[in-house]
């Protein structure tokens, strides 16, 4: 026999030592190592620790059957209800005995839930869209990539030409159904027999684009809707139909029965005269295709209304006009995509039409409607995922922080409750019921914080208006939101009240009961700093993301955009011809300093690319932006000649001017060598007469491209003007504007007047960014409130425990500063902790939202001093109530209990 | 007269307790049941009976001195309870009983 007993593998022990019920575990290890040995002589080492394995998981968990504890009282099931009644008239006691704490955990807590709840409705509300169509995964919007013009670049667009989806029908198979509908601004006349027809102005009812749409029949087909009278077959077969919505019906006709609308007359256009075909039910889901007024696609052909829509058309597109398919149960998207580059081939090109329009059609899914903002159309509000991701994120790190300050705050108190559970614990408490007592603290709280949420949850949703998207509301009995509620409620109590309640329920009473005093608190000290150090690290980070957007904002409101934005005013015009009659006019009133005719100011959003070619010693052809103005642009707009002279009046395109970073990229160092030379492009040579500086021409997101400025008459439709603004007076502009309508109303009789000032076009360039800023600004603010409550109520706590420290050393001399020092002193090393834990997070995620601009400020150091330091400060602020008072107390009284 | 239900393999593993006499725990009882009737088991399986059986008051159990060959490990020695015995005793009497009434015809023809 060996001297030395062979050992079972070592891991294998500990697993049992680990996993093995404690009070078998002693007898269980005995006996496997004897078997152990038994076989290691019976049958070697490699068998041995083969059966010693097996064995050893038969006598884990789940496997193991546990020894039954003898018990010797009566113990109540931890859950019983007299144990409940009791647990929540203790925990009632308690929370009214500490007001301060519940307190500032009620509105921690409070603030955490509301934000979280108010986030949930509008991340909800933007996630259900269109969620509900039968069979809506093979719902498919035609979209497509299109290139217009001599242009190489092609851009994504939510519509194809209004001949497509007929032709779409007829060629490309695996589509089980093809529906094309139109947009259609229009009032509405409803004759009544015995009296006075009723009118409706167009936009009366809401934005028109999403109300009257003409629709073929098999609009139906994909969009189900339940049918309160007519038929979905025939109902738009004919011209001259018009299906309605319940509610528009009700609208147009009031409350008479729904069968005798039928037949009734809708006068769209005051001329088109259809009649009511049939009524459908107005879904009652959220959706974007909330359209009311459904007109037969045969009556475009049949009315007046084929001048403006034109059925045949094959090279040009209108956002208005918009067509969904249903694909065939087995064909996928790729498919069909593929389909269409043939369909693409046979229909576009250099062969037809003008040959310079060329599309290519491709399937947006219907889930990708309300996100997609690459897709314009006249009807979808668009939501910007995101931001609906981000909103998610700050409502999970304000409730931390909630859930943080409660932890915080209740194992701090822990130490004054030390005897209550040594108390219980004797009188026969298991841990089950005291971990239950604590838990139903916690619950009993979280509650009235989820009812102050909702009752808070109304008054937030209306002062925070302009950014929650209308229709978010807030119906306590829908089953979801319930459930979320009940969700949240469970998730806050145990995140919140898990950990204070386990470590309570752990004191041994023989400990908790023989002194006075147990530190238990240190244990749970370094748990305590890391928690606020997580606080503050939130909130830093919070706090250096608004200073960097806020920085970004600034820079973007005052860089130089190398033109003037100042009182320009933008006027759109329906017609070329009248458009320069109605410039005349404008040129001479009073108040009107210049007025130019162009296709769109410097900046904006849409811009047009061309082709064109230099010939020097070698042929450069590049791409560039080009401006369209007449020779009142460069003066109009303030942009600076660095080289040659301004574009001459003239009725033709003649020659045309560059700027800067054009020069640079046709191989000249200095502007002036470019002045004179020829450009090539539509097919003509045109001498550049001057060199203009460097100007942005998009949002300050994309870099400054090759362009030039010329004047192409058929182009220079729309025009700005410039108002005088001596006195700089709102009113004097006010009454400019009203002349300038006067003298539209003359040139276009019957048409509206609109403008826009130039700044406000620009605004709304950044209109995202503006709305980022806000949410990170009442991000910032709801998290540095709750983590300074939470500071704020530890800081009384742990004064409270030390007054007999501090009235010792002042006792011993320590003047008031130091005191308050000495006291702050661990704070400053946690925030200093934070802020080197968030700089590198905050840099990571300022950089990544910078990265959108191509001009942008730089994340200077100097924005996380600042940041630190306003947290230092907010915390010092916080916690010098308490220390001041504590330091200033007389020692008299601190000391007198001993 | 009811008695708590015994399974075959709870009363086997009594029975070993029985044989054994003040010297079985784990080890002995499985290798005894090994020797005794082949069977091969899981410690676990054995380890939890002889928990089930000193809950149903079969057995009662006390942990005993410790050796060097278990590591200084004390083991737990089980003994069989007087309602243990008792019950054995019931089920053998029972089992001949029933023996007794069997046609000896019967027995023949099934066993050829």
């Amino acid at each position: 026999m060996n001297p030395t007993s062979p050992t079972p593998p070592r891991w294998a022990q500990r697993l049992l030592t680990w996993l093995h019920p404690d009070d078998t575990l002693e007898e269980v290890e005995g006996d496997l190592q004897e078997l152990y040995t038994y076989w290691y002589q019976r049958s070697g080492k490699r068998q041995a620790t083969l059966r010693y394995l097996l064995n050893v998981v038969s006598v884990l968990p789940p496997l193991v059957r546990r020894r039954k504890q003898k018990k010797s009282l009566y113990v109540p099931f931890s859950l019983s209800p007299d144990m409940i009644q009791n647990y929540l008239k203790i925990a009632w006691r308690n929370l009214s005995r500490h007001k301060a704490s519940t307190l500032i955990n009620l509105s921690g807590l409070t603030l955490g839930v509301t934000a979280c709840l108010v986030i949930y409705l509008i991340t909800s509300f933007e996630l259900s869209f269109d969620t509900f169509h039968p069979d809506g995964e093979r719902i498919y919007r035609v979209v497509g990539n299109v290139r217009m013009g001599k242009t190489i670049e092609t851009k994504p667009i939510g519509f194809i030409p209004r001949a497509a989806p007929q032709a779409i029908r007829a060629e490309v198979p695996g589509i089980e159904t093809v529906a094309a509908f139109h947009n259609l601004h229009s009032n509405v006349i409803i004759p009544a027999e015995h009296q006075e027809p009723k009118h409706f102005e167009a936009g009366e009812l809401g934005a028109d684009g999403a109300q009257i749409i003409i629709a073929e029949p098999e609009y139906f087909d994909i969009f189900r809707y339940d049918w309160l009278a007519g038929n979905p077959k025939t109902s738009l077969s004919e011209p001259y139909k018009v299906v309605l919505s319940e509610q528009k019906a009700r609208t147009y006709f009031g409350d008479i029965p729904l069968e005798s609308i039928l037949g009734r007359e809708v006068i769209y256009r005051d001329s088109i005269r259809t009649t009511v075909s049939g009524i459908v039910k107005t879904w009652n889901h959220t959706t974007d295709f909330a359209f009311t007024d459904f007109i037969s696609a045969a009556t475009i052909r049949a009315s007046a209304l084929k001048r403006e829509i034109n059925l045949d058309e094959w090279n040009d597109i209108w956002s208005a006009s918009q067509t969904f398919v249903k694909l065939d149960n087995s064909t996928t998207p790729e498919q069909v995509e593929a389909r269409f580059a043939t369909f693409a081939h046979k229909h576009f090109g250099p062969n037809q039409g003008t040959g310079d329009f060329w599309l290519v059609p491709a399937l947006q899914p219907l889930s990708d409607v309300h996100f997609n903002e690459q897709y314009q159309d006249n009807y979808v509000r668009k939501a910007h995922l995101p931001t609906l991701y981000g909103l998610m994120g700050v409502a999970v790190f304000i409730l931390l922080i909630a859930a943080i300050n409660f932890i915080n705050l209740a194992t701090a108190q822990s130490v004054q409750r030390t005897q209550e559970i040594g108390i219980r614990k004797v009188l026969g408490s298991n841990r089950q019921s005291i971990i239950a007592q604590f838990m139903s603290e916690t619950l009993l709280l979280t509650i009235v914080a989820v009812m102050l949420a909702l009752l808070l949850t109304q008054p937030v949703l209306a002062a925070f208006e302009q950014f929650i998207p209308k229709g978010v509301a807030l119906d306590v009995f829908n089953p979801r939101i319930l459930l979320f509620l009940l969700a949240l409620l469970v998730m806050t109590t145990v995140l919140a009240g898990l950990y204070p309640s386990w470590v309570l329920a752990a004191y041994q009473p023989s400990q908790t009961l023989k002194g006075q005093r147990v530190p238990v608190g240190h244990r749970h000290d370094s748990l305590r700093k890391g928690l606020i150090v997580f606080q503050f690290t939130v909130s830093l980070v919070f706090i250096i993301g608004m200073l960097v957007i806020g920085r970004q904002l600034t820079y973007i409101r005052d860089k130089d955009l190398g033109f003037s934005t100042d009182a320009i005013v933008l006027i759109n015009t329906p017609d070329l011809e009248k458009s320069k009659v109605l410039a005349q006019k404008i040129r001479q009133l009073t108040g009107v300093e210049r007025v130019t005719r162009q296709w769109s100011p410097p900046m904006s959003e849409g811009y047009m690319l061309t082709r064109i070619k230099y010939r020097g010693t070698t042929e450069i052809e590049t791409e560039a932006s080009a401006k369209v103005g007449d020779e009142h642009f460069v003066p109009l707009y303030g942009l600076k000649l660095v080289a040659g002279r301004n574009i001459m009046p003239t009725d033709t395109l003649r020659e045309l001017l560059i700027n800067q970073t054009y020069a640079r990229a046709l191989g000249f160092r200095q502007p002036a060598e470019a002045v004179g030379k020829r450009l090539h492009f539509n097919g003509n040579d045109y001498p550049v007469a001057g060199v203009v500086a460097d100007f942005h021409e998009e949002s300050l997101r994309s870099p400054i491209k090759s362009t030039f400025i010329a004047y192409i008459p058929g182009l220079s439709k729309d025009m700005a003007v410039k108002l005088a603004t001596n006195g700089q007076r709102l009113s004097e502009a006010k009454v400019t504007l009203a002349a300038i309508e006067k003298v539209w109303q003359q040139v276009f009789p019957g048409e509206e007047f609109a403008y826009t000032f130039l700044d406000d076009s620009i605004a709304k360039l950044y209109e995202k960014e503006q709305r980022t800023a806000q949410l990170v600004n009442t991000a910032t603010a709801i998290a540095i409130l709750i983590s300074c409550m939470g500071l704020f109520g530890l800081a009384t706590f742990t004064t409270q425990q030390r007054t007999r420290e501090i009235g010792v050393r002042k006792v011993l001399g320590a003047s008031v500063a130091s005191l308050v020092a000495l006291l702050s002193l661990d704070l400053i090393k946690l925030v200093v902790a934070a802020i080197v834990t968030a700089s590198p997070i905050a840099w990571y995620m300022a950089n990544r939202w910078l990265q959108d601009f191509a001009y942008k400020v730089d994340v200077e150091w100097w924005v996380f001093v600042l940041a630190g330091l306003l947290a230092t400060g907010i915390a010092l602020l916080t916690v010098s109530f308490q220390s001041v008072k504590a330091a200033m107390m007389n020692p008299v009284r601190s000391l007198r209990g001993e | 007269m009811r008695r708590s239900y015994l399974g075959e393999f709870e009363e086997i593993v009594l029975l070993m307790v029985a044989i054994l006499d003040g010297e079985a725990y784990g080890v002995s009882v499985s290798q005894e049941l090994e020797q005794q009737t082949g069977r091969l088991v899981t410690f676990g399986a054995i380890h939890n009976t002889l928990i089930r059986l000193e809950e149903k008051g079969f057995v009662r159990s006390e942990l005993g001195g410790a050796t060097t060959e278990r590591g200084g490990r004390r083991k737990r020695l089980f003994s069989i309870t007087a309602y243990g015995s008792r019950t054995l005793q019931d089920i053998q009497q029972q089992r001949s009983q029933l023996w007794q009434l069997i046609p000896p015809t019967s027995l023949k023809v099934s066993g050829s």
